[in-house]
């Protein structure tokens, strides 16, 4: 009793507050709420209303282009939002029929549609539905995301290898080149045409194997990347790739097809290989690129383990292997240059 | 395993359905650039390798999946890669020579907390294994005078071990972290005994498609570490069967 004596002497001895309108929970409004006006569904169109106070009035100017002016807050502008039921509570609905007829947000029917298209410099009917990927993104296109590719490369490929240090030679031969990776596209450009994302650029890692004469076998680590010029199917590309190359195997022979060539591990310093090329589509690129094999000269390496410094040149045909094509030109050229190719002695 | 801990009570707490009208999130306590969706009135591409939810070449709705993914609850790992680095033998055993491998890679990984009733978590715990073949070693023994050289032509080897992942992304391939401990047995140098090592490695994969890993097995008086990359038994699976058939038209099988 005591206690509920003293919360009452304390509110009575409160001051007078303003609160805020919002945290009044169901506080009455001496405002009466605007009703909406009522139009029949067969009213000619005009579908906006005229502005009916000062702020409707400095909205609409701000919108013709002229630029936002402060405006002193009218007291019955101020209060009528918190007095203005909500959409629940009118419950009332209309139908739209006419455009506003002022080109102006909000827009309502097709021939407001059609003006705001013309404005932005956009055809009158809208884009047709993007066209449907063939082999499901396996063989790349500008309407795909991220991608796994498989491609194969078969290429003429001069090689040279460093002769005699104290006469700047070189020993220079012409072989073939094969290459097979693995692409992982991830796309980091891309450029949107209504709801479609067409991909413009990707990068990725990519990983493999390439082969020469000699059973020469180097595995390879880098990234490749591809900058679409279009966004159709057989939409120009270009391809740069860059990696890592370090020696694997060799097959240890001095006559090709002669007797009992081995193949075998042989270690080597990493190198590194790029390339660049224009392709058709995610079908088939024509490549040119090289590659450079560091020495491994160290004093500490015994002598019969050290390695030259080497490298090639190569031109070619790569593409996914998908479509068969390119696969069959990587594994010809790689057949080809194992059974033919011969380095210097 | 203790961030995977960490991991798992950093997403603890289910909060409310947002009252504004928004759809409800699918895992409502997990926030963070990484694991938002994106909004609906994004743009999209027009094609995916994965269509709709169901993760890819997976049974029972991600209960089993062929090639990992981010909503997938168990998973079969089969990869194939190449790496290349240091063999690093013991000071007065020979010098440091570049190492490089091609290896196969298997495994099974799950998704403890999906499976407690999560409907996303980002840890994943499995086991995995693999096969190597790497270049030989170089050992040099004795006096300055009196050097013994010796090489072998080829390094197997193979390892079994514990495989944490921590995805990155709800994304079907988004990235995620690998950490593996485990132990290796090869022939260390040229004794040509096979001992068991310790084999580690962390590594960065992309989806269940490829992983770059960095890694190094870890024997008695020989030490290999490596850079490489492994793809999907999907991706390397027909590049091995090609570069057979090359070799095989070259006449070197």
């Amino acid at each position: 009793m005591i206690a509920s004596a003293l919360t009452l002497l304390t509110l009575g001895l409160a001051p007078d507050v303003q609160r805020p309108r919002g945290l009044e929970p169901s506080a009455p409004s001496d405002v009466v709420a605007p009703t909406e006006p009522t139009r029949s569904p067969d009213e000619p169109a005009d579908a906006t209303t005229e502005p009916a106070d000062a702020s409707t009035d400095a909205s609409t100017d701000a919108t013709a282009g002229d630029p936002p002016t402060p405006t002193d807050p009218d007291p019955a502008a101020v209060s009528e939002p918190a007095a203005e039921s909500s959409p629940a509570e009118s419950g009332e609905t209309f139908r739209v029929v006419a455009g506003n007829g002022d080109g102006a947000p909000p827009y309502y029917t097709k021939a407001d549609l059609d003006a705001v298209r013309r404005r932005h410099g956009l055809s009158p009917e809208p884009a047709p539905d993007p066209r449907k990927v063939r082999w499901r993104c396996l063989i790349a296109d500008p309407l795909c995301g991220f991608t796994i590719e498989v491609q194969a490369l078969g290429a003429f490929a001069p090689r040279f290898r460093q002769g005699d240090v104290r006469e700047r030679s070189a020993r220079r031969w012409s072989s073939g080149r094969a290459q097979y990776d693995v692409w992982v596209n991830l796309p980091v450009l891309t450029e949107a045409r209504g709801r479609t994302r067409y991909t413009r650029m990707t990068l990725g890692p990519k990983a493999g194997a390439i082969f020469s004469d000699t059973g020469d076998t180097w595995g390879n680590l880098g990234i490749v990347g591809r900058y679409w010029l279009g966004r159709g199917r057989f939409a120009p590309a270009i391809e740069f790739t860059s990696a890592l190359a370090f020696k694997i195997a060799h097959r240890r022979t001095d006559e090709l097809a002669g007797s009992q060539p081995r193949y075998e591990m042989q270690r080597g310093p990493v190198g590194i290989t790029a390339d660049v090329g224009l392709s058709i589509g995610g079908y088939a690129a024509l490549v040119f690129g090289g590659q450079y094999d560091s020495p491994l000269a160290r004093e500490d390496v015994p002598e019969r383990f050290r390695t030259q410094a080497s490298g090639m040149l190569f031109v070619g045909l790569r593409g996914n292997i998908l479509w068969g094509g390119p696969a069959a030109t990587a594994v010809m050229a790689h057949g080809l240059t194992q059974r033919f190719g011969q380095a210097p002695r | 395993m203790a961030l995977a801990l960490v991991a798992s009570l950093a997403w603890a707490g289910e909060g409310d359905a947002p009252g504004d009208g928004t759809p409800r999130k699918r895992n409502p306590g997990e926030y963070g650039p990484f694991f938002e969706a994106e909004a609906p009135s994004d743009s999209v591409h027009g094609e995916a390798l994965q269509r709709g939810e169901k993760p890819v070449l997976s049974v029972g709705n991600g209960a089993f999946c062929f090639v990992d993914g981010s909503w997938c609850r168990a998973s079969l790992l089969i990869s194939a890669g190449v790496a290349a680095g240091m063999r690093i033998p013991a000071s007065n055993a020979g010098p440091d020579v570049p190492y490089a491998q091609f290896s196969v890679h298997g495994g099974f990984v799950v998704r403890p907390l999906m499976y407690a009733g999560r409907t996303w978590h980002p840890w994943g715990l499995g086991v995995v294994g693999s096969w190597s073949r790497g270049t030989g070693s170089v050992t040099a023994r004795g006096t300055s005078e009196d050097t013994q050289v010796r090489e072998t032509t080829r390094t197997d080897a193979t390892r079994i071990a514990l495989h944490n992942q921590i995805w990155l992304s709800k994304k079907a391939h988004g990235f995620h972290l690998d950490l593996s401990a485990g132990v290796v047995r090869s022939a260390v140098l040229d004794s040509g005994r096979s001992l068991w090592g310790t084999h580690a490695e962390i590594g960065v994969g992309i989806g269940g498609w490829a992983t770059l890993f960095a890694g190094g097995d870890f024997l008695d008086r020989d030490a290999r570490v490596m850079l490489g990359m492994r793809a999907h038994g999907i991706g390397a699976g027909p590049l091995i069967a090609l570069a057979l058939a090359g070799m095989a038209i070259g006449g070197a099988l």
